[in-house]
C-alpha cells in the first residue's frame, strides 16, 4: 500500500500554513516528519486524518483518492488525554467502536492488548488511578486497537520513561514489521533515526528535504574522520587547524575527500589509533542545518 | 449512524452512571413524594392542626357604643363570616382587652366606638391578615341596615335587601386561565431549568473533553455531526428521562391521594392538565432543548477551559431567560394574546416557552402551532448543522476563547 501526499495547501485566515507538501510512505515503512514548532507537521497530519480538508492537493492512497470510510487510522496525538473518570476498559472499548469495530470485536481487543502491555490488572481501573506512563500506555491502545492500516504517531516518545519508551518501540516495530504504514512526527532524532526509513523536513510550511535517510546522508561531502585514541591531544597538536574536540572523541577535517585513505593511513603510522572511521552527519545535523532560517 | 448510535449510548451511560443525576432524580421523587402523602401521614398520626387551631382562636368585640339591636347583628355576622374565630361579645376597658390580646388569651379585638368607627387589636399582625378588611363590609352593612329600619322598614324586611344576591354563570368557550395558570407556570419553569441545566451540561461536558485533550483523539475518530448530535440527543434523552420520571411519579403520588387533594384548586388544577398539553409539552420541550443545546455544545467547544463555559454561554443564558421572562409576564398577566407574545411565539428561540404558554393559557389556532413548530424544526436542523461546523472548529482552537467573528471566518475557511 503506498500513501502519497500531493502538494497540499493549506491558508488559516491570512496565514499560510501549508505551501505545496509532497510526501510518500509506503506499507511496512515508517517515514518520520520533522520540523521545529509551527513548521505544519501537525496540520499535514490533520489534514492526512481528514480533521480538515487542504485548500488544495491531493491525498491518494494506491494511486487512488483517499475513501476515509475504508481506510483505518490509528493516532497518538502530541498532547494526551482520555476520560479520567472512566473505567480502562470502557474508553478502550468506546474509541475502538467509534472506529467501526463491533462491541464483542472491540472488547476482546481491548484485551488482547492490555495483556500484550501488561496491563490486564488495570482492566476495570479508572484511568486517573494509573501512573501517567501507564496512562500512556492506554493511550497507545487506542491508536493500534482497530488494526490501523496506517498508524500516525505524533510526538509519541515525548515524556516516556526508558521501560515505557522501549516497550513503545517495541510496538511501533511490530506494527512496521505488520506491514502498517508508520508516520512519526518528532524532535528526538535518535527515534527518528531509529526507527524511519525516510525522513521529510518541513520549515515554514514548505518541504525543504526528503528522502532515505542513507542516501541524504551520502549527499554529504565524507571530508571528516572521527578519532578516538588515547593520543588525541598530540593529534590535535600535529594537526591545530583540522582537529576538533567533540564528546564521541577527535573530528579531523580533511582538505579533500579523496585524501581520505591517505590521511588515515598517516594517522595510523603516526599515532596510537584505537579507531578511526569517517564521521557522517547525524540527522540531528542535518535537521538543524535545514530549519536553522526560518522560511 | 453507527457512529452517532456509539456516541448516544456513550452519553447517555455517562447521564445514567452520574451520582449527581441520580442523586437529582431522587431528591425530586422523594421530595414529591413528602408533598403529596403530607395529608394523609397527618392523618395516620393523627394530628388535625387546622382545627386544632381553630380551637383555641378567639376573637373579641367589644360594642357597648353601638345600639343593641346592631350588636345582636355584628355578633350574627361575625361568628358567620369568621368561622375559624371563637367570637366573644364582651363588656370592657380597652386596657383589659389589650392585656388579654398580650397574654394570648384572645387573638385579636375590635373595639367599636360606632358603626363607622373602630380600633382592631392583634399581637402581630399577619401579611394575610384581612379581618379588617372583612370587618368593614360587615360594619358597613349593619350600620346600612341601622339606617334602613330607622327610615321605617321593618327588620325582615331589612334583612332581605340587605341579602339579596346575584345569581350568575360563567360558560368558558375558550381557555379558563384560572384552571391553567398553575400547570402553565410549572411547565414554564420547568421548561426553563431544563434547557439551562442540561444546556450548561453538555457545554461542560464539551470542554471537559477539549480540557483533558480526549478532544485530539474524539475529532479524528468521529465525525462532528455524529459527535454534536450524538452529545445533544443524549443530554435530551437524560433530561426527558428526568423530567418523565419526576413529574410521572408526582401524578402517580396524586393519585394515590386524591382523596386528600381533591379541595385543593390549585394542586387539582395542576394534575388536571389535559393528555393533548403534555403532548405539546413534549415536542416544545424537545425542540427548545435541542436548538439551545446544540448553540451550548457549540460554544462549550470554543472554551479551552471549563472555567471559560459561564462567561462563554452568558449570552445564550440572557437569552434563555428573556424568552422565559416573556412567557411568565405573558401568563401571570394574563396576555397571552398580545402582539408581542403572538411574535414570540414564532421566534426560534422563544417560541418553546411562548408558544407552550399561550397555548395552555388560550385557544390558539392550529396553523399558527403547526408554523411554530414548523420554523423551529427547521431551525433545529440548521442550527444543529452550523452547531457541528463550529464545533469542527472550534475544538482545534486552543488559548483565548475565540471572538464571533473569528469563529465565522474559521466556519467559512472550513
Amino acid at each position: 500500500m503506498k500513501l502519497e501526499i500531493n502538494d497540499i495547501t493549506k491558508t488559516f485566515g491570512e496565514k499560510k500554513v501549508l505551501k505545496g507538501i509532497t510526501l510518500c510512505a509506503e506499507s511496512g515503512t515508517a517515514l518520520g516528519i520533522l520540523g521545529r514548532n509551527g513548521a505544519g507537521k501537525t496540520t499535514t497530519l490533520r489534514i492526512l486524518m481528514n480533521v480538515f480538508p487542504a485548500d488544495s492537493g491531493t491525498i491518494c492512497l494506491e494511486g487512488e483518492k483517499i475513501d476515509y470510510e475504508r481506510i483505518r487510522i490509528g493516532y497518538l496525538p502530541e498532547e494526551r488525554g482520555l476520560y479520567p473518570k472512566k473505567t480502562i476498559i470502557e474508553q478502550l472499548v468506546y474509541f475502538a467502536r467509534l472506529k467501526g469495530m463491533g462491541r464483542q470485536e472491540a472488547v476482546k481487543a481491548a484485551d488482547q492488548w492490555l495483556e500484550h502491555l501488561e496491563m490486564g490488572a488495570f482492566r476495570n481501573k479508572r484511568l486517573d488511578t494509573l501512573s501517567k506512563g501507564n496512562q500512556q500506555k492506554i493511550q497507545l491502545i487506542t491508536a493500534v486497537i482497530h488494526d490501523p492500516q496506517m498508524i500516525i504517531l505524533d510526538e509519541p516518545f515525548s515524556g516516556l520513561d526508558p521501560v515505557n519508551a522501549a516497550l513503545l518501540k517495541d510496538v511501533v516495530r511490530e506494527e512496521v514489521d505488520r506491514g502498517k504504514i508508520v508516520l512519526f512526527s518528532s524532535h528526538q532524532m535518535g527515534y527518528i533515526e531509529e526507527f524511519c526509513d525516510r525522513i521529510a523536513i518541513l520549515n515554514g510550511g514548505e518541504m525543504v528535504l526528503k528522502g532515505r535517510v542513507e542516501e541524504i546522508k551520502k549527499m554529504y561531502p565524507r571530508d571528516r574522520l572521527l578519532i578516538r585514541s588515547l593520543q588525541e591531544t598530540d593529534i590535535a597538536k600535529a594537526y591545530p587547524s583540522a582537529c576538533e574536540h567533540a564528546q564521541q572523541g577527535l573530528i579531523f577535517h580533511l582538505e579533500q575527500p579523496s585524501c581520505k585513505r591517505e590521511m588515515m593511513a598517516q594517522l595510523t603510522d603516526e599515532f596510537d589509533i584505537d579507531e578511526i572511521s569517517v564521521l557522517e552527519p547525524s540527522l540531528s545535523d542535518i535537521f538543524v542545518e535545514y530549519t536553522r532560517d526560518r522560511i | 449512524m453507527k457512529q452517532f448510535l456509539t456516541i448516544l449510548g456513550f452519553e447517555l451511560k455517562s447521564y445514567f452512571k452520574n451520582k449527581i443525576f441520580v442523586g437529582v432524580t431522587a431528591f425530586l421523587v422523594v421530595l414529591l413524594g413528602g408533598v403529596m402523602f403530607f395529608p394523609s401521614l397527618m392523618e395516620l398520626m393523627g394530628e388535625d392542626t387546622e382545627e386544632n387551631s381553630a380551637d383555641h382562636a378567639v376573637m373579641l368585640v367589644e360594642a357597648s357604643a353601638v345600639s343593641e339591636t346592631a350588636a345582636e347583628m355584628l355578633e350574627q355576622y361575625f361568628s358567620s363570616v369568621f368561622s375559624g374565630y371563637q367570637i366573644e361579645m364582651i363588656d370592657g376597658s380597652e386596657d383589659e382587652i389589650r392585656e388579654q390580646v398580650i397574654s394570648g388569651e384572645a387573638d385579636c379585638a375590635f373595639v367599636l366606638n360606632s358603626l363607622t368607627d373602630y380600633t382592631y387589636y392583634v399581637d402581630d399582625l399577619s401579611m394575610y391578615d384581612t379581618n379588617t378588611d372583612v370587618a368593614d363590609e360587615i360594619l358597613k352593612q349593619v350600620y346600612q341596615a341601622e339606617v334602613f329600619m330607622e327610615s321605617g322598614m321593618d327588620q325582615a324586611e331589612t334583612e332581605a335587601l340587605m341579602s339579596v344576591s346575584v345569581t350568575s354563570q360563567v360558560n368558558t368557550l375558550g381557555k379558563d386561565q384560572n384552571n391553567t395558570f398553575f400547570y402553565t407556570y410549572i411547565m414554564t419553569i420547568a421548561l426553563y431549568m431544563v434547557i439551562l441545566l442540561y444546556g450548561q451540561m453538555v457545554s461542560t461536558a464539551v470542554a471537559t473533553e477539549k480540557s483533558s485533550r480526549a478532544m485530539e483523539l474524539l475529532i479524528t475518530s468521529a465525525k462532528p455531526t455524529s459527535m454534536m448530535f450524538g452529545k445533544v440527543i443524549a443530554a435530551s434523552l437524560a433530561g426527558l428521562f428526568q423530567m418523565t420520571v419526576v413529574f410521572g411519579s408526582a401524578i402517580l403520588f396524586y393519585f394515590a391521594n386524591r382523596a386528600y387533594w381533591k379541595d385543593n384548586a390549585i394542586v387539582t388544577s395542576i394534575f388536571d392538565m389535559p393528555v393533548q398539553l403534555l403532548l405539546y409539552m413534549l415536542i416544545f420541550f424537545v425542540l427548545g432543548f435541542l436548538i439551545y443545546a446544540f448553540l451550548y455544545g457549540a460554544i462549550g467547544s470554543t472554551a479551552s477551559k471549563v472555567e471559560d463555559i459561564n462567561t462563554s454561554t452568558l449570552p445564550l443564558t440572557i437569552l434563555s431567560l428573556l424568552a422565559f421572562m416573556i412567557a411568565i409576564f405573558g401568563v401571570s398577566g394574563g396576555e397571552t394574546d398580545s402582539l408581542l407574545i403572538k411574535i414570540c411565539s414564532f421566534i426560534p428561540f422563544t417560541s418553546p416557552m411562548v408558544m407552550f404558554a399561550r397555548i395552555a393559557m388560550s385557544s390558539v389556532p392550529v396553523y399558527e402551532i403547526v408554523i411554530a413548530i414548523a420554523i423551529l424544526i427547521f431551525f433545529v436542523w440548521g442550527i444543529g448543522r452550523l452547531s457541528a461546523k463550529i464545533y469542527r472548529v472550534g475544538v482545534l482552537l486552543y488559548g483565548t476563547p475565540p471572538k464571533p467573528g473569528a469563529i465565522i471566518r474559521a466556519v467559512k475557511n472550513g
